[in-house]
C-alpha cells in the first residue's frame, strides 16, 4: 500500500464517517401526527388503523412503538418536559391519574363542544367512559378509549363437573375446593388453579379482583391506605389458599406462564386478560382448543369483580397538532373502526360491537357477551398519581407473602406502611 | 486424562444453551413447552417467518449493524489518536491522570449516567436516532479503544519513527506511514470488539430509541414480551439470529482476545 | 506526497497542526468524553439536591439533603446495595476459582487448541439478551429443561428464578456461565508468559505442587489477576441486563440490584431527584474503589 492510499483511505473513511453521521443518520421527515403505542397487540391494532387513516387523508403519521414500561417513561417524559414531541398516546389506564393530574393531557371538552356534541356518544360502554374522565366518572373528559380489556375467570368445564360444580363456578370457595382437588389428583403434573404472583403489577392485577370481591378497598375517603381491615384479611387469606393449589413457581409467574399452563392443559382455571382467547384458540399454540369456558370473577362475599384494563387515547398538552388528534381519535373509536379493531384481536369498547352478531357467531369472539358483562361489572385500579410506585410496594409485600418470606397480616401492615409514607411525600 | 474429561464438560456445558436457543428457535409454542422437552425439534421456520417477514426484525437489525458500523469507525478513528498520543508523547505528570481518568469513565455504571444523556437527548431533540446511539456507544467504546492501541502502539519501537522523522517525514506522517500499518492487526482486533460492544447494548437502545427508525435488535426483542404475554418462538428467532455474527467475529478476533478483554492490560 | 512534508513553504496550518499534535490527537476522545460523563455528573448533583416535580421540572424544589437522607431509611435501597454485594462477591469469587483451577488444570492440554478457547469465548461475546431469554426458558420450573433433567436423575426439582431463595442464584449461575471462561482465558495468557527457568529451579531444590505454585505461579500471575477481577467486579456490580429478563427484581426484591433499583425509582416511580442521589451514591463507591486498585495496580503508569 503506498503512502498515498493509505493517507487517503484513513483521511476518506474519517470524512466519511464524520459526514454520515452528521446528516445520514438524523432526522425524519416532518408528520402531520405522532402517535405513541406500545408494543403488542394493541399497539399493533391502532398502527393499522393509522395506516388507514394516512390512505383515507393523504397525511403522514409516525408511530412511535415501545415495550410498555418503556412507552410509559417516553410519554411522562414527553409530557414533563412539554416536549410536544407525540400527538397522541395511547396509555395504559392505571397510567391515567399520573397524566391528568400532572396536567399533561387536553381537556377533550372544548373540541367536543366545537364539533357540535357534548362529548362521546352513549353506545360506548359506561365503564370505558368513566375511565376517561378525571377524577374517575366526574371529571372532564381527557381522553377515549380504545381497547376493552377486563379480566375474565378461564376455567375448563369438564374438570369443574367431574367435582360437582358445573356450568360456571359461583365463588371462590368452589374454586378453592375443585382446584385443591384436581391438583391433589394431579399429582405435581396438573393443577386446579394457576395465580399469577409476580412481583409489581402481576401479583397485583392478580389479587385486586380477589380484595375486591371480598370488600376490600385500597384507600378510603381521604385518598389514605385502607388494608388493616377484616376484608383485607379474609382477602389476603383466600389469596394465600389459591397459592397452596397452584403449580410450584407462581411469585414469577406473569399472564405469559399463567396463559401457557391453560394451553397445555396443566392447569384447569385462572384469572387472565381476554387476549389469550385468541391463542386457546388456535391449534398450534394450544392443547385446549374449544375446551376452556369463559366467566365473570367468582364471588367472595360480594359480587365477584374484575380488575379493568383499558387502553385509552389522549392528545398530550403540547401536541402540535391537536386538532388533527382530535379528528383522528374520534375516527379511530367510531363503531366501524372499532369493530375493525377487534377483528385484529383487540376488544371492543362499544355496546355495538359486543353485539354485533357478525362477529359473536364466530368461535374467536364468542367470550364477547362474558367480556362485556365482566366491563360493566368491573373495577378501575386505584386511582392515584402515584399509582406505579404504590402498585409497585403492594407488589413487593403481596409477592413476599406469597413466597411464604411473611404472614398474611405482616404482608398488609407493611404495605399499608409503604404506601402510606408514598402518599405523604 | 481427568483434564481432557473436564475440557470436554466445559464445552459441552458451554455449547448447550446456545444450541437449545437454536432448537427453541425451529419449534412451534405447543412443543417449546412439552413436557418433557423435545431435545430434536419437529422442525418449523414459522418463527422466523414472523420475525424476519411478518414483523420487522430486518429493519432492527439493519439499524444494529449500521450503529455498530458507524461507531466502530468513529471510536476507532478517535481512539486510536489518543491511544498513539498516550503512548508516544509527553505530557508530564498529567499524562497519568488523563490515561486514567479516561479509562475510569469505562467503570462509570451506565444506569448513572443514562438518565441525564436522556433528558439532555430529549431536550434536543435527538432521541429515537441512530446518531445519538452512535454519539453515546462512541463514549462508551473509547475508553477501551484508546487503552487497546496504545497498548498496541506501545510494542512498536520507537526508533521507526524517528528514522522516518530523520528522513524528512512529519511527525503526523511518520504516524500514519509508518506506525498505523504496522498496527493494523491490533486495529482489526479492536474494531471487531467494537462492533460486538455496540451490537449487543441493551440500556442504552432501550432508553435512547423509540421507534423503528431507530431500535436495536435487542430492542426489537425485549419489545415481543408484552404484558399480556411473551411471543418465545420470536424472541428465540431473532435471539438466536443476534447470536450468528458474533460467532464469526469470535472466530475472527481469537488470537487478540486476551488483550481485548483486558483493555490491552494483559498480552495474549 | 507534498502534505506530509514539513517544507518550508508548507502552509501556516501544517506548521501548528505539527506543533500541536500531541494535543490535537488527544483533544476529539478527552471532549467526547467530558461532555458524556461531566455533564451527566453535574446534572446529578444539581438534580439530587432537587425534589423533581413531575407537572414542571423547572419548578423543582431545592430540598438540600432530603434525598440523602431517604437513602438511611430507604429498606428498598439497603436490600438492593445488599444484594448487589451478594450477587457480586458470589459470582466472583466463584467465577476466580473455578477459572483459576481449570486453567492450572488444563494448561497444558489446551495452549494450542484454539478452537477451544473460541468456544469457551461465546457465552461472554453473545447479546445478553439472547442469553438471558434461553435461560429464561430452561429455568422455566414445570416446563423448562433443567427441572426435566433433574428429575430424570432422580433429583428434587428447584424453582429457579421463581423461587424466592433460589433467584438470586440463577441468576449468579448464568453470570458463571458467561464469564467463567474470561478468567480462565487471562489466566491462561498468564500462565502462559510465564518463564519456565524458575520452575526447572525449583524442581531441582525438590519443591511440592502447592510450594510452586505459592512460590512461582502466584506471584506472577498476581497482576493478571488483579485487572480481571476490577473488570469482572466493575462489571458484577452493575448488573442490568439479566435481571431485567430474568426477574424484573423478584421474587419479593430477591434479585433487585442497585441498577435495577435505579431504573425503577427514576423511570417507573419518575422521582428523579431520589434517583439521582442513588446513582451518585453508586458513583462514588465504584470510582473509589476502582481508582484504589487501579493506582494500587499501578496500572496508569
Amino acid at each position: 500500500m503506498s503512502i498515498k492510499q493509505i493517507f487517503y483511505s484513513w483521511k476518506a473513511s474519517c470524512v466519511a464517517a464524520v459526514l454520515a453521521v452528521a446528516f445520514g443518520l438524523g432526522g425524519a421527515a416532518a408528520a402531520d401526527l405522532t402517535i405513541a403505542i406500545p408494543a403488542g397487540s394493541e399497539g399493533d391494532g391502532l398502527k393499522a388503523a393509522a395506516s388507514d387513516y394516512e390512505q383515507l387523508k393523504h397525511i403522514k403519521i409516525d408511530i412511535v412503538q415501545a415495550p410498555y414500561a418503556n412507552l410509559l417513561e417516553k410519554a411522562q417524559n414527553a409530557g414533563a418536559q412539554k416536549s410536544g414531541a407525540y400527538d397522541i398516546v395511547l396509555m395504559d389506564d392505571p397510567w391515567l391519574p399520573l397524566f391528568a393530574e400532572n396536567n399533561y393531557l387536553e381537556p377533550l371538552g372544548s373540541y367536543f363542544k366545537t364539533a357540535g356534541t357534548d362529548g362521546p356518544d352513549n353506545d360506548f360502554l359506561g365503564k370505558s367512559l368513566a375511565l376517561c374522565r378525571n377524577p374517575y366518572n366526574t371529571g372532564p373528559y381527557v381522553c377515549l378509549p380504545y381497547v376493552g380489556n377486563a379480566q375474565m375467570f378461564f376455567y375448563d368445564p369438564d374438570q369443574f363437573g367431574k367435582h360437582g360444580v358445573t356450568g360456571a363456578p359461583k365463588s371462590w370457595d368452589d374454586v378453592i375446593r375443585v382446584a385443591g382437588e384436581i391438583s391433589k389428583e394431579g399429582n405435581g403434573q396438573n393443577f386446579g388453579y394457576v395465580m399469577r404472583a409476580a412481583e409489581g403489577n402481576p401479583v397485583v392485577a392478580d389479587f385486586m379482583p380477589i380484595f375486591w370481591s371480598y370488600g376490600g378497598q385500597l384507600f378510603d375517603d381521604k385518598r389514605q391506605p385502607n388494608l388493616l381491615t377484616p376484608e383485607a384479611h379474609k382477602a389476603m387469606e383466600i389469596f394465600l389458599q389459591l397459592k397452596q393449589v397452584s403449580p410450584p413457581g407462581v411469585e414469577s409467574f406473569n399472564a405469559d406462564e399463567v396463559g401457557t399452563y391453560m394451553a397445555q392443559g396443566r392447569a384447569a382455571s385462572s384469572i387472565n386478560w381476554p387476549n389469550w382467547v385468541a391463542t386457546f384458540e388456535d391449534p398450534s399454540q394450544s392443547k385446549v382448543v374449544g375446551k376452556i369456558a369463559y366467566t365473570k370473577i367468582p364471588d367472595g362475599t360480594r359480587a365477584g369483580t374484575s380488575e379493568i384494563g383499558h387502553w385509552l387515547m389522549g392528545i398530550m398538552r403540547a401536541a402540535k397538532h391537536k386538532k388533527a388528534a382530535f379528528d383522528f381519535m374520534v375516527w379511530a373509536t367510531s363503531p366501524e373502526e372499532i369493530k375493525k379493531s377487534a377483528m385484529r384481536g383487540n376488544p371492543p369498547v362499544r355496546f355495538s360491537v359486543f353485539t354485533d352478531p357478525e362477529l359473536t357467531s364466530q368461535p374467536q369472539f364468542r367470550h364477547f357477551p362474558t367480556l362485556m358483562n365482566a366491563i360493566n361489572f368491573s373495577t378501575p385500579r386505584p386511582r392515584h398519581p402515584k399509582w406505579p410506585e404504590i402498585e409497585n410496594a403492594l407488589g413487593a409485600e403481596l409477592s413476599k407473602a406469597v413466597a411464604g418470606q411473611q404472614s398474611a397480616d405482616q404482608a398488609l401492615m407493611n404495605a399499608q406502611e409503604a404506601i402510606k409514607k408514598i402518599v405523604a411525600r | 486424562m481427568v483434564a481432557w474429561v473436564v475440557i470436554a464438560f466445559a464445552l459441552v456445558y458451554t455449547v448447550f444453551p446456545v444450541f437449545w436457543l437454536f432448537s427453541n428457535s425451529l419449534k412451534s409454542r405447543l412443543d417449546m413447552f412439552a413436557v418433557p422437552p423435545l431435545l430434536i425439534p419437529h422442525p418449523t421456520l414459522y418463527n422466523y417467518i414472523q420475525a424476519f417477514v411478518e414483523r420487522p426484525f430486518l429493519i432492527y437489525m439493519l439499524n444494529s449493524l449500521i450503529v455498530a458500523v458507524f461507531t466502530t469507525i468513529l471510536s476507532l478513528a478517535i481512539g486510536t489518536m489518543a491511544g498513539y498520543a498516550l503512548a508516544r508523547y509527553d505530557y508530564g505528570r498529567a499524562k497519568r491522570h488523563v490515561a486514567f481518568w479516561i479509562l475510569s469513565t469505562r467503570m462509570m455504571p451506565p444506569i448513572v449516567s443514562i438518565v441525564p444523556l436522556y433528558i439532555f437527548f430529549s431536550v434536543l431533540h435527538l432521541l429515537d436516532s441512530k446518531m445519538t446511539l452512535v454519539i453515546a456507544y462512541t463514549g462508551f467504546n473509547l475508553p477501551f479503544v484508546t487503552w487497546m492501541m496504545r497498548s498496541y502502539f506501545a510494542d512498536i519501537p520507537r526508533d521507526l519513527e524517528e528514522s522516518a522523522q530523520i528522513d524528512g517525514d512529519t511527525a503526523l506522517g511518520a504516524f500514519l506511514r509508518i506506525i498505523l500499518p504496522l498496527a493494523r492487526p491490533g486495529l482489526a482486533a479492536t474494531a471487531i470488539f467494537c462492533l460486538i460492544l455496540s451490537w449487543n447494548e441493551f440500556l442504552f437502545a432501550l432508553i435512547l430509541t423509540e421507534t423503528e427508525n431507530a431500535n436495536t435488535l435487542p430492542i426489537g426483542i425485549a419489545g415481543r414480551i408484552t404484558q399480556y404475554k411473551t411471543e418465545w418462538g420470536e424472541i428465540s428467532a431473532s435471539g438466536f439470529a443476534a447470536c450468528v455474527p458474533i460467532v464469526l467475529f469470535a472466530f475472527a478476533v481469537q488470537r487478540h482476545l486476551v488483550r481485548g478483554l483486558s483493555f490491552g492490560a494483559v498480552k495474549g | 506526497m507534498t502534505a506530509l512534508s514539513l517544507s518550508p513553504a508548507a502552509p501556516f496550518w501544517e506548521a501548528w497542526v505539527e506543533r500541536n499534535l500531541k494535543y490535537i490527537f488527544l483533544a476529539p476522545a478527552v471532549l467526547i468524553l467530558l461532555g458524556l460523563t461531566a455533564f451527566p455528573t453535574l446534572y446529578m448533583y444539581a438534580v439530587a439536591f432537587q425534589k423533581y416535580d413531575p407537572a414542571d421540572p423547572t419548578n423543582s424544589q431545592w430540598v438540600g439533603l432530603d434525598n440523602f437522607v431517604r437513602l438511611l431509611s430507604d429498606d428498598k435501597f439497603h436490600n438492593s446495595l445488599w444484594r448487589t454485594l451478594e450477587f457480586t462477591v458470589s459470582a466472583v469469587s466463584v467465577e476466580f476459582l473455578l477459572g483459576l483451577s481449570f486453567a492450572l488444570l488444563v494448561d497444558r492440554y489446551v495452549r494450542r487448541l484454539n478452537f477451544v478457547k473460541t468456544i469457551l469465548m461465546l457465552p461472554m461475546m453473545l447479546p445478553p439478551i439472547s442469553v438471558a431469554i434461553v435461560w429464561k426458558l430452561m429455568y422455566q420450573p414445570d416446563f423448562g429443561i433443567i427441572n426435566s433433567f433433574l428429575r430424570a436423575l432422580g433429583l428434587p426439582a428447584l424453582q429457579w428464578a421463581s423461587g424466592f431463595g433460589t433467584a438470586m442464584l440463577s441468576i449468579v449461575l448464568v453470570d458463571i456461565w458467561e464469564w467463567t471462561p474470561f478468567i480462565f482465558l487471562m489466566c491462561l495468557a498468564g500462565l502462559a508468559s510465564m518463564p519456565v527457568e524458575p520452575f526447572e529451579a525449583a524442581e531441582i531444590d525438590g519443591a511440592n505442587a502447592w510450594q510452586k505454585f505459592r512460590d512461582l505461579t502466584w506471584p506472577f500471575l498476581r497482576p493478571v489477576i488483579a485487572i480481571t477481577l476490577l473488570l469482572r467486579i466493575m462489571d458484577a456490580f452493575r448488573l442490568f441486563d439479566q435481571v431485567f429478563i430474568l426477574t424484573l427484581g423478584g421474587p419479593a426484591a430477591a434479585t433487585e440490584t442497585l441498577s435495577f433499583y435505579i431504573y425503577k425509582v427514576a423511570f417507573r416511580f419518575f422521582d428523579l431527584g431520589y434517583a439521582a442521589a442513588i446513582s451518585i451514591f453508586m458513583l462514588v463507591v465504584t470510582m473509589t474503589f476502582s481508582s484504589w486498585l487501579l493506582r494500587r495496580m499501578k496500572l496508569a503508569e
